[in-house]
């Protein structure tokens, strides 16, 4: 069971450190407001998708792009409908009125929005999360919060693995799981119930055995396994910087 | 939530029990939300773990909690769901609060406790609606709304807030509710734990 949306691979991207790819989607979100217009979010886009490409993870992003499509959709006609600065019509279906200045604005937010997704890709798709979270704690991530994140990742399939068995036993003792409403909002205590209890009670066992091996020790930690950063991780973190700095500087001249 | 613990209502308590319990929370979550999709209620229920962990570890731990899972599903699964980590972490931080003191006594307050938590939800995820998306939340009944309002005259920022009201609303009352049931029904031995009179973590 995968609950994470990292694709294993051998691209640059996921050879590059977690740190470059964290810059990345970094300058990545942060050009995504900095730009203003269509087209500059338009060649970021471009931009993040040849990034993506080349990390061969387009598929997975075209996935997680279509779950949302639905979003963009309400962003055009919302706005071409609603929107406050709405003057000219562009499009009559019946009784409604399109306008031209909501139709843009909801192009823009759709742009928005597919950038904060496409930059986020970037670091998500190509960096397995614990890799991220260790790379943190030797720039200074206490350990403590490190070893919380990590523990999510390796709880939640242990956890929705109890759910499928507490499911299973819950049915057969002729819980029913389908029909009307209120049956099945019913059905969802007898299902949280004892997951939230045996999980509460596997908590304190975890809590001994970690006390008893140093957990709240306050030696210095080392790693099992050295950070690779590879040559090119430097040129491209310039490059990010430069772009980061290049669009605040049009967005400055521009206005 | 015994009465002797009025007074440190804010104390840190940071042992090796209440953080081994942040990740549990955040696991409670992610199944209250695949159980909910499994049942299709039309809810989401997701953040189950997070008013719990809030009602037995306080404050500090519920807010951590959910900081910790939209962090988490911002980083593998969901990368919008971390522009809304402040509404998470005031869910857990304010539900901790009032357990703490001791107010979540019996099955009303607990409804109202899901009012107030529906209101602070959508009073914290309004500006970030409004910055992001121009006023719109993406769940398709809010949105229809908002732009009802908005035709009637509606400013953005009050049609934004109650888009966003209608969508918490149900779904925060819910889980307040349904966590409060499991919460009473957890045994006594547990609760005292992670409360920290027993104090068993420390060797």
């Amino acid at each position: 069971m995968q609950f994470t949306l990292y694709v294993p691979g051998d691209s640059w991207v996921h050879r590059l450190d977690p740190v470059s790819k964290l810059l990345l989607a970094a300058v990545g979100l942060a050009l995504t407001f900095v730009l203003p217009g269509h087209l500059a979010p338009a060649l970021l886009l471009a931009a993040a998708l040849a990034i993506l490409a080349t990390a061969r993870v387009l598929r997975r992003s075209g996935a997680v792009f279509a779950g949302v499509l639905l979003i963009a959709v309400t962003f055009f006609i919302v706005q071409g409908l609603v929107y406050a600065g709405n003057a000219t019509p562009a499009l009559t279906l019946g009784p409604v009125t399109f306008y031209r200045e909501g139709l843009l604005l909801g192009l823009r937010l759709t742009l928005r929005l597919y950038n904060i997704l496409a930059s986020s890709l970037i670091l998500i798709l190509t960096t397995r999360p614990s890799d991220l979270v260790e790379s943190l704690m030797r720039r200074g991530l206490p350990s403590r919060f490190g070893y919380v994140i990590i523990a999510v990742l390796q709880v939640i399939p242990v956890m929705v693995e109890a759910a499928g068995r507490i499911t299973d036993a819950q049915r057969s003792r002729g819980m029913e799981t389908e029909g009307s409403l209120w049956v099945r909002l019913r059905a969802f205590i007898p299902l949280m119930g004892p997951l939230v209890t045996s999980s509460l009670i596997a908590t304190e066992e975890r809590a001994l055995a970690l006390e008893v091996r140093g957990f709240a020790s306050n030696r210095k930690l080392t790693f099992l396994r050295d950070e690779i950063i590879p040559g090119y991780a430097w040129p491209v973190r310039i490059a990010a910087l430069a772009a980061l700095a290049l669009g605040i500087a049009g967005r400055v001249m521009l206005s | 939530m015994a009465a002797q613990q009025k007074k440190n209502v804010w104390a840190f308590r940071f042992t090796t029990l209440s953080l081994v319990l942040i990740p549990v929370a955040v696991g409670i979550n992610y199944v209250g939300k695949l159980f909910a999709a499994a049942l299709k209620l039309p809810l989401w229920l997701d953040s189950i773990g997070t008013v719990l962990a809030g009602m037995l570890a306080g404050p500090w731990i519920g807010a951590i909690s959910g900081g910790v899972n939209n962090i988490i599903f911002g980083i593998t699964a969901d990368p919008v769901s971390f522009w809304y980590l402040i509404t998470s972490i005031v869910i857990g931080l304010l539900v901790g609060y009032l357990a703490m003191t001791g107010w979540i006594r019996d099955f009303p307050r607990a409804v109202v406790l899901g009012l107030i938590v529906a209101l602070a939800a959508a009073v914290v995820s309004t500006p970030i609606n409004v910055i992001l998306w121009e006023g719109t939340t993406g769940n398709v009944w809010g949105d229809a709304l908002y732009t009802v309002l908005r035709n009637g005259g509606t400013p953005v920022w009050i049609a934004s807030f109650i888009d966003e009201l209608v969508v918490d609303l149900l779904d925060k009352v819910a889980t307040v509710i349904i966590s409060f049931l499991i919460f009473k029904a957890l045994p006594q031995r547990l609760v005292g734990l992670f409360a920290g009179e027993g104090q068993v973590e420390k060797l």
